[in-house]
């Protein structure tokens, strides 16, 4: 494999995860704060959340 | 906040008020963890399998990365224009946040296109950006997405929110057929559009495989932003009928 090829396929890959992996780190991040934020507030509103 | 009262809203959104507090289902961690390991199965195959091709060399590698990311792509925006139109048709909350899902998760793949397109550009063409039909038209695409994720965060009144993205997804997702005719009604330098039949055989499984790899990884990226935007919208309905019980 040319060198200066190779130097651009590792790149695209790397750049590839990166941007998965980013963006999966995101949601995962908000998905907690979210997830929180709903046990918070259902518990401080009387009757609300999943009866 | 709406200035609708709350007894109207349900009826618009067609929810009643347990429905619109309850948390949704969790996404399956297991099929997200299936997606992932299929798209690095996929990769390796590819890479290892695939012979030099004649004009790129081994630099056709790039390709089983940049062709799914823009299918996907594309495939996230006709989820925003069905979802878009649904809204603008029967009002319903969660078709809103659907398309709103799959516009940030199509914007993140037609960003990520964008930047294996210049690194594929730099060695095929010696630069890294050219004002191609097919460049400008996924530039023009991206933006239009980004502006409908800036529209979302800058205004609060949720059906206001929910109708002017709608329109805006609509309207942007019809740039997705501009964008792949491009290459078609315009002397562009991007080839041709890729596909299994327009490849010779021996890249055709590497790419169905990484392109049937990444939509299970889409299929969890959407299912995943979609329980969150959802959650985020329960917690303001609590927070409204809070406010409610304390008047």
């Amino acid at each position: 494999m040319e060198e200066s090829n190779l130097k651009f396929i590792i790149a695209a890959y790397s750049v590839s995860w990166l941007v998965i992996l980013g963006y999966l780190a995101r949601l995962v991040r908000k998905g907690s704060r979210a997830r929180a934020d709903y046990d918070l507030m259902s518990q401080e509103i009387p009757g609300g959340g999943p009866q | 906040m709406s200035s609708k009262p709350d007894d109207q809203l349900m009826l618009d959104s067609g929810l009643s008020s347990e429905t619109r507090t309850a948390p949704p289902p969790r996404t399956s961690v297991l099929f997200g963890f299936i997606a992932f390991a299929a798209l690095i199965a996929a990769q390796v195959f590819s890479i290892l399998t695939s012979p030099a091709e004649g004009d790129m060399g081994h630099l056709q590698k790039i390709m089983y990365v940049h062709v799914p990311a823009a299918w996907m792509a594309f495939i996230s925006f006709f989820v925003v224009l069905a979802f878009s139109v649904r809204y603008l048709w029967q009002k319903r909350e969660n078709d809103d946040l659907l398309a709103a899902s799959a516009a940030e998760v199509g914007a993140t793949f037609t960003g990520l296109t964008l930047m294996l397109g210049m690194i594929w550009g730099r060695p095929a063409w010696g630069v890294w950006w050219v004002w191609d039909a097919r460049l400008t038209s996924t530039l023009v695409l991206f933006l239009i997405f980004v502006g409908y994720l800036a529209l979302r965060a800058f205004v609060d009144d949720a059906e206001q929110r929910a109708r002017w993205s709608a329109a805006v997804g609509a309207i942007g997702a019809i740039n997705v057929p501009i964008v792949y005719m491009s290459v078609k009604w315009w002397r562009t330098l991007h080839q041709p559009p890729s596909s299994p039949a327009t490849l010779d055989p021996a890249y055709t499984m590497g790419l169905r495989l990484n392109a049937i790899a990444l939509l299970l990884v889409t299929i969890y990226f959407i299912r995943k932003r979609y329980e969150i935007a959802r959650l985020e919208r329960a917690v303001e309905h609590l927070a409204e009928a809070a406010a409610m019980g304390g008047k």
